[in-house]
């Protein structure tokens, strides 16, 4: 009789995240949405590549006396595509043609409009050091010594802080991309799971459900339903972003950790869905009109924003003392520890003290959000104040 | 057979039902009459178990009813619920599945009750662009898709048209001769009276009336009714209280067969008979008691 139960009362709460996925899931809204989101992230994913331009050689012209001086240097530096030409004025057309991206003649950088940084600051050095060997062999040096002369170890890197490896660039890309997936895809279900909610309880069907089916049933069942929608929906993007990142090269750019980090943001993901979405149940719960939803979802609504504008401030500053409080003190570690882990070495014990704190903050929640609707479910007419409802007895 | 016992229950300061017990047995009509604000409501979410009370149990079939037994019920509650953006068809069969039955069952039953209600049609459209009296049919399926053992339906003809008042009625009296005890609220009372086999009448939380309906009338039975083909003014010569009402004589308090007698004496006697209070007098006259 008990295994019999037991199976019955699974079968309750896949009945009723099945019908939330069906309705909700496969509803146009949440395919377009979910089609364009992907299409989103992986045009994001694809941009570094895009901006980034084609990796070929770039093609540079030279004229003038120190031609050949220049040509040995950017030989020597790799990655480039070196035209001579006979004079200055040569030189300046075939920049004007579009044969050459730039050209150096006469200690003069000619480009279309601005030469990009990188290769002005390319061009520069090649120009700084033909100018010292050229410099230094009218000195006399032989050319072995000149190469002796300008061989010089670059400078090795000690940090004394304790975290040192503070990404550059494309962590903060990273970074970025996971804190504003994290944020939307906690923002939509927990809004979903709230009118949901509601729109049972306005249209008195719960008290049908109620019948067949326990409390915990159907707000676990919607909590369920719209965690598998929110999952398929995140797993996709991060697919589609590490697929994306993955054919462009960039993944093999990425510094080590960025596709462990796109993935434990997953874990921390369920985390935190568990315990806003429970919450947002109960919540719910405790209104009888659509209209009245958002006034009990504003402090749900104001930490899921709180964790995430902060998690973007941290980005800029992943190693100060808000960003660390920020990232271990739930509900906003949920998005913000995920978010510090992209750019930032996190020491192992504050990301378990993290996960260990925001896992309690999930089952606190559970049972709040639990009690709140089994209190507050059947309840009609004006709105249930927090308090009251968990006096109120079952 | 299902039995309530003395339910009680407060809402704060307010008393809704105080020692409230009715009984069905299987196969009958159990009609649940009382004013707004009696306690009908209350006491059908009680048994229902969606709501809970201070005291009293439902027994079913001799024992107290558990959670699985009521998955076997089948209940409309006084504010009619349906999700409005799901299909007719799929809403049905869901109900059907939470009620335990296989999915495939589900789809069957759904299809047939959609069937005897004529909306077969619209099986595939969402409840939202229904007509309300349609949405009611929608409702009736999703009490009856599970073939319930019980019945419990609050106010299940209000808002009905009188197709849909057929169909209800008949689908009562099918599940009640299919072995199913049958409670259902109401205020018309002319249905009250047509399809019960008995009637409890509620009144501030507590039962003031009940029994079948045969019982009921003989219990409130006031005065007999005598019509005579005569010239005579027999008002003077009949035993007891004697009223005129039309042709007719109202006899209160006296010995029925000396009235008959000095009746059939007096002329030929074509109307001899109890006056039978309507379910809707009877109620009228226990609510004011």
């Amino acid at each position: 009789m008990s295994a019999q139960n037991d199976t019955s009362k699974f079968r309750g709460l896949m009945l009723v995240a099945g019908r939330e996925i069906r309705v909700r899931g496969l509803s146009k809204a949440n395919l377009i949405s979910l089609v364009v989101t992907v299409v989103i992230v992986g045009v994001l994913a694809a941009l570094p590549s895009i901006i980034g331009g084609d990796d070929g050689p770039t093609e540079v012209g030279l004229a003038g006396e120190s031609a050949p001086a220049m040509e040995a240097q950017l030989d020597a530096m790799g990655g480039f595509d070196i035209t001579s030409y006979d004079s200055v004025d040569e030189a300046e057309q075939a920049v004007t043609d579009g044969e050459v991206e730039a050209a150096v003649a006469d200690g003069a950088l000619y480009s279309e409009g601005a030469a990009s940084t990188e290769l002005q600051a390319q061009l520069d050095a090649a120009w700084q050091a033909a100018g010292v060997q050229t410099g230094l062999a009218d000195a006399g040096l032989s050319d072995e010594q000149i190469q002796q002369a300008l061989t010089v170890e670059p400078l090795e890197t000690v940090s004394l802080s304790e975290e040192h490896d503070i990404g550059g660039p494309l962590d903060y890309f990273t970074g970025l991309i996971i804190s504003i997936m994290m944020f939307m895809m906690l923002m939509t279900p927990v809004q979903y799971i709230a009118m949901g909610v509601v729109e049972e309880k306005s249209s008195r069907i719960v008290e049908i459900l109620l019948t067949s089916l326990k409390p915990w049933q159907l707000l676990g069942g919607k909590v369920i339903g719209l965690g598998v929608i929110s999952l398929v929906n995140l797993i996709a993007m991060v697919a589609v972003g590490l697929g994306v990142a993955a054919g462009s090269g960039l993944l093999a750019d990425l510094p080590e950790g960025t596709a462990s980090a796109a993935l434990s943001s997953i874990g921390w993901w369920f985390i935190a869905f568990a315990l806003f979405g429970t919450l947002a149940g109960g919540v719910g719960s405790l209104v009888s009109r659509q209209e009245d939803a958002g006034s009990v979802l504003t402090p749900l609504i104001m930490a899921l924003t709180v964790s995430y504008v902060g998690a973007i401030f941290l980005l800029n500053a992943p190693t100060s003392a808000f960003a660390r409080i920020l990232s271990i003190v739930p509900p906003f570690s949920g998005i913000a520890m995920p978010t510090r882990m992209a750019i930032a070495d996190v020491p192992v014990w504050e990301i378990a003290l993290a996960l260990g704190l925001l896992a309690a903050a999930a089952v606190g929640a559970l049972v709040l959000g639990a009690t709140l609707y089994k209190r507050s479910v059947l309840y009609t007419g004006s709105r249930l104040k927090l308090a009251d409802a968990l006096k109120r007895a079952a | 057979m299902l039995e309530i016992k003395d339910l009680k229950k407060r809402f704060g300061d307010t008393v809704a039902l105080d020692g409230v017990s009715l009984s069905a047995e299987p196969g009958e009509v159990v009609g649940f009459v009382g004013a707004n604000g009696a306690g009908k409501t209350t006491t059908m979410r009680i048994a229902m178990g969606v709501l809970a009370g201070d005291a009293g149990e439902i027994v079913y079939n001799g024992a107290e009813l558990g959670v699985e037994q009521r998955r076997r019920f089948g209940y409309m509650p006084s504010e009619r619920g349906l999700y409005p953006k799901m299909k007719v068809g799929d809403q049905i069969a869901y109900f059907g599945e939470l009620h335990g039955m296989s999915r495939a069952d589900a789809r069957r039953s759904a299809a047939e009750l959609l069937e005897q209600l004529n909306l077969t049609e619209r099986i595939g459209d969402n409840v939202q662009d229904l007509s309300l009296g349609n949405q009611q049919r929608v409702q009736l399926a999703v009490s009856l898709v599970h073939d319930p053992e019980v019945l419990i339906l609050d106010e299940p003809f209000s808002g009905l048209d009188p197709i849909a008042v057929d169909v209800m009625g008949t689908a009562l009296r099918d599940r009640a001769a299919a072995g199913a005890p049958v409670i259902f609220s109401s205020h018309q009372l002319d249905l009250v009276e047509r399809l019960c086999d008995s009637v409890v009448i509620i009144g501030a939380g507590r039962i003031i009336a009940s029994g079948t309906v045969a019982e009921l009338k003989a219990r409130e039975v006031k005065q007999l009714r005598v019509r005579v083909d005569t010239d005579q003014d027999l008002g003077a010569s009949l035993p007891g209280q004697v009223r005129h009402d039309g042709e007719d004589y109202l006899v209160e308090g006296a010995d029925d067969q000396e009235v008959l007698r000095i009746a059939a004496a007096a002329g030929r006697v074509t109307h001899f008979a109890y006056d039978q209070p309507t379910i809707a007098e009877i109620f009228r006259e226990a609510v004011t008691r």
